[in-house]
């Protein structure tokens, strides 16, 4: 990360092709259209090659930073260009999905990761899964799903931490 | 706890859902500052919040995103102060920088490169001649029981040696393994970065000169390379 951020075009190439993949699924899964999810993702390396977001190794890993990156950015394309339209991801989503061709090692593990992760999300009750996925993945804040689903917003935010504490639970973070 | 403490607390899972518009997003980061407790409970929801991507399904990125990003890339590091970085340049064998080329495209270049030399020296070898040396390695068996590599070196050590290995362990998730030349006790990074497939396996183009060289080193760095081996050799070739 170092040489990255000191500019050296070969380790962003290489820091691309570790984590293009994932920045591109994720963006996709929150903007529902290939052509804003190229320009999120884009937006998002350069700003990373331009040392504009800056990495700090204490907050976790580099694939963590750079997913946290992508997501503050699609975050920001979904509140200022897009209208939130919940149908698109399903109608689009269909027609343009193609899986990732590589399946590597490593990419076996994540993919046993990818599991349980869904598993611990569809395992919250669904007023829970539904809060979390409506602000994580459609970029909403608590005001806007409150309104959508008609409760107050002090009940949005509860069923989020209720959902985060037993993902957590879930996925092995009793020791933290 | 601080004062405020309450009001803040339920923002921790909005927070980390990105679901607090801007300002009460700064006000809560502001908070977290003075707050032990919030952050305490903000580092423990943490993990759930940053397994969400991982659910997403794969999708491949089209290959045009990176040759867009790439360009740019390398126009603007062509325009900054200091030009190119130089030291960690993998090179053809011409000696032209692999401009386009990933990590990746170096080992396939060097794993095409080794065959190529494998045939040179079953040539050389059938008929009695041949201009190349090989010299195996000193692996450190502790940490890959079964591995084994061997340098394959142009004649009077000129450039392109090639680095072939087996049976070593994968470098680690954003690792990558490193070679490196030792002269005069002091190791220089040799511009070859190289990871390995299955069987432990794989191959790196060592480029520039090795004459003078006392050894080639190769240990396991973070993605892109170190300037200097942050820990023992794996593997060892000896050249002096």
């Amino acid at each position: 990360m170092l040489l990255v951020q000191g500019g050296d075009p070969r380790a962003f190439e290489v820091l691309y092709d570790r984590h293009g993949g994932a920045a591109f699924s994720l963006a996709y899964r929150m903007v529902g259209r290939r052509a804003v999810a190229e320009d999120v993702v884009q937006e998002s390396f350069l700003s990373i090659w331009r040392s504009k977001a800056r990495y700090e190794p204490e907050r976790g890993s580099v694939r963590t930073w750079v997913l946290g990156v992508v997501h503050h950015r699609a975050i920001d394309a979904l509140r200022h260009h897009l209208r939130h339209d919940r149908r698109r991801a399903e109608v689009e989503g269909i027609e343009e999905r193609q899986e990732a061709r590589e399946l590597t090692d490593i990419e076996a593990a994540r993919r046993e990761q990818a599991t349980d992760v869904r598993a611990a999300l569809s395992s919250l009750p669904g007023e829970q899964s539904r809060v979390i996925e409506l602000a994580y993945y459609g970029g909403f804040t608590h005001t806007q799903i409150a309104e959508m689903l008609d409760v107050a917003t002090g009940t949005v935010k509860g069923r989020m931490r209720l959902g985060l504490e037993k993902m957590r639970r879930q996925l092995g973070g009793d020791a933290a | 706890m601080r004062a405020g403490h309450e009001q803040y607390d339920e923002n921790i899972a909005p927070y980390l859902l990105g679901a607090l518009p801007e300002l009460e997003a700064q006000l809560f980061e502001r908070h977290l500052e003075t707050c032990p407790d919030c952050r305490l409970a903000l580092e423990r929801l943490r993990v759930a919040a940053e397994a969400l991507p991982q659910a997403v399904e794969p999708l491949e990125p089209p290959p045009e995103l990176k040759e867009s990003l790439m360009q740019t890339v390398w126009a603007e590091a062509e325009t900054r102060p200091g030009g190119l970085p130089k030291r960690h340049a993998a090179r053809s064998l011409l000696g032209r920088p692999l401009r386009l080329g990933s990590a990746r495209a170096v080992v396939a270049t060097a794993c095409a490169l080794a065959i190529g030399v494998g045939i040179g020296i079953a040539v050389g070898n059938g008929g009695g001649g041949g201009g190349h040396e090989t010299v195996s390695a000193r692996v450190d068996h502790s940490r890959a029981p079964s591995g084994d590599a061997t340098l394959t070196l142009p004649a009077g050590k000129a450039g392109g040696a090639i680095l072939t290995v087996h049976g070593l362990p994968d470098p680690g998730p954003g690792r990558v393994y490193e070679a490196w030349v030792e002269r005069q006790g002091r190791m220089h990074p040799a511009g070859a970065l190289f990871s390995v497939g299955s069987g432990g396996s794989g191959a790196a183009a060592i480029p520039g000169s090795l004459e003078g060289a006392q050894a080639i080193a190769v240990t396991a760095e973070p993605d892109g390379g170190s300037s200097q081996p942050t820990q023992a050799p794996l593997l060892t070739v000896n050249l002096s």
